[in-house]
């Protein structure tokens, strides 16, 4: 039997639906419960009782039989109008396709030239993708491609991309229906970074006339009409951030003093991967007066060092994006990427002290007793468990700004090489 | 215009429940702390009323590590060896 509060309910009954569970007894609280004490929640309670032990021993209905079945082929839908361009927008609207902005239509032949760079057939399911499960066939992945303004050449980094987000460690489940404002970043690393016109240098979040905002909104619409993560319904974000129209990016490898993302990650140099970090919005660390890595890493860390971020409750991998020159500055010393991680695990702390007692007593106490019970407001507060997990890459143009982007926290970041459907890497060359 | 839909489906799942008993009485009734603020709370304020209420029953309470991630094969294990029904939660 599940206890739900009241916005929860259509996410209750759609997971208890998928996980083949649709008859799952619910009993309702009104929200909020989260964030109030007890004195609000108990009338609360007592007035649940009786439902709750009937719930617990009333008869289940008969499962669903009727489970519609996955089809291998997407469906056809006909739309007629006066001004095609316009009642073809409107009709995709109001089947809550898209993301709000103008789509692209799929049409036959849309489609069709999309599944040029691939070699698994149409019906092939790259994966299944949390909360809903949907099975993203081939097809599935072109069709959204289409929709998000994406060129055929760019489909072997969308069933990367979605072979990565079917990964446990990911935790989609998670992203796609947390109160919590994340989105899975996507950062493109090798030689089809810059074939496929994926940007690492200035303004590489945006805007700009390459093809970051294309590919990363057709992974947003994969999560939509393949995940089912339909905002307000399913998608609980509080806020959401702006990451959730498009978030994708490349790491500027040839500035980086250190190994890229992919290689610390085990991946040779002919081998391209996407990588996917459950992120929140990034957040700005300005620094034009440090010349110094010491002071750099001053300003860096104090930026870190937050105590509303997820990830100083849960573990997680924050990611430090770092600008050329700020990279260069650290790096001109003769500091290795471990050791920045290092200098930042212990220069990123928050005292225990700038937590509320709540806080205090019913996150920190109760979550980590060892670390931090007893051991007065002075104890820090690190922002990872460990030091090897705070993730660095590097990225954009000239200027003396690096990112910091929290994570979820129950999510690790998963990177997948961009593969044919034989195992070799998809090559530059390959690619008209 | 013949437009192909983005949307797909889920692959089919159907997993059979258990019975549910006809009353509390003498059960062991199982609650799983999803880690939200207060569920830990909230779970031993239900436990202590249907205490009270159920005649012989007896309770069981055990916490999953993040509330967003799936319980963890020894959290469930737990559960199945020690509870007859389970009250779980979901939201804020």
């Amino acid at each position: 039997m599940l206890l739900i509060s009241t916005p929860f309910v259509a996410l209750a009954r759609s997971q208890s639906r998928t996980l083949g569970m649709a008859s799952l007894p619910t009993v309702v609280l009104p929200h909020p419960i989260g964030g109030t004490t007890m004195d609000t929640i108990i009338p609360k309670l007592d007035a649940a009782l009786p439902e709750i032990v009937a719930k617990l021993t009333q008869p289940l209905a008969a499962a669903a039989s009727s489970t519609p079945a996955a089809q291998a082929q997407a469906q056809r839908v006909e739309v007629t109008g006066e001004d095609e361009w316009l009642d073809v927008q409107v009709a995709m609207m109001e089947r809550g396709w898209g993301d709000g902005l103008p789509l692209v239509p799929p049409t036959q032949a849309r489609v069709q030239a999309m599944l040029r760079y691939t070699d698994l057939a149409p019906t092939h399911v790259v994966g299944t993708l949390a909360p809903r499960m949907g099975a993203a066939t081939v097809e599935h992945v072109a069709i959204n491609a289409v929709m998000a303004g994406c060129r055929p050449q760019h489909m072997p980094l969308l069933v990367a991309a979605v072979q990565a987000m079917t990964r446990r460690e990911l935790n989609l489940y998670g992203l796609q229906t947390t109160t919590h404002c994340v989105a899975p970043l996507m950062i493109v690393n090798g030689p089809l970074a810059e074939r496929l016109r994926i940007h690492a240098k200035g303004t590489l979040f945006g805007p700009g006339p390459w093809d970051n905002g294309v590919v990363g909104r057709a992974i947003r619409l994969l999560l939509l009409n393949v995940g089912g993560g339909t905002p307000v319904e399913i998608d609980k974000a509080t806020m959401g951030h702006p990451g959730k129209y498009t978030f994708c990016i490349a790491e500027h490898e040839a500035a980086s003093p250190w190994p890229t993302l992919r290689a610390e990650r085990g991946f040779d140099a002919a081998t391209s991967t996407v990588t996917m970090i459950g992120g929140e919005a990034p957040h700005n660390i300005n620094d034009h007066e440090s010349t110094t890595a010491g002071g750099l890493l001053m300003m860096i860390a104090g930026t870190m060092a937050q105590t509303g971020q997820n990830n100083v409750y849960y573990a997680g991998e924050p990611l430090l994006l770092l600008s050329p020159e700020h990279a260069g500055t650290l790096a001109a010393e003769g500091y290795t990427k471990d050791d920045v991680r290092r200098a930042l695990y212990d220069l990123a702390r928050v005292p225990l002290r700038r937590f509320s007692a709540e806080n205090i007593e019913r996150r920190m106490y109760r979550k980590f007793p060892r670390r931090y019970k007893d051991r007065g407001l002075d104890v820090d507060v690190t922002i990872a468990q460990r030091w090897e997990d705070i993730m660095i890459a590097v990225a954009g143009g000239p200027g003396k700004h690096s990112m910091y982007v929290p994570t979820f926290g129950g999510t690790r970041a998963v990177t997948q090489a961009v593969l044919r459907a034989g195992g070799e890497p998809w090559r530059p060359e390959d690619f008209e | 215009m013949l437009l192909y839909s983005p949307e797909a489906r889920a692959l089919p799942v159907s997993l059979a429940a258990a019975g549910r008993p006809q009353k509390l009485d003498g059960l062991r009734i199982g609650f799983l702390d999803n880690t939200k603020a207060p569920v830990d709370r909230i779970m031993a304020y239900l436990s202590a009323c249907l205490s009270e209420r159920i005649p012989g029953i007896t309770t069981f309470q055990i916490s999953k590590q993040h509330p967003s991630l799936p319980a963890e094969p020894e959290v469930l294990q737990a559960l199945a060896a020690n509870a007859d029904v389970v009250v779980n939660a979901l939201g804020d």
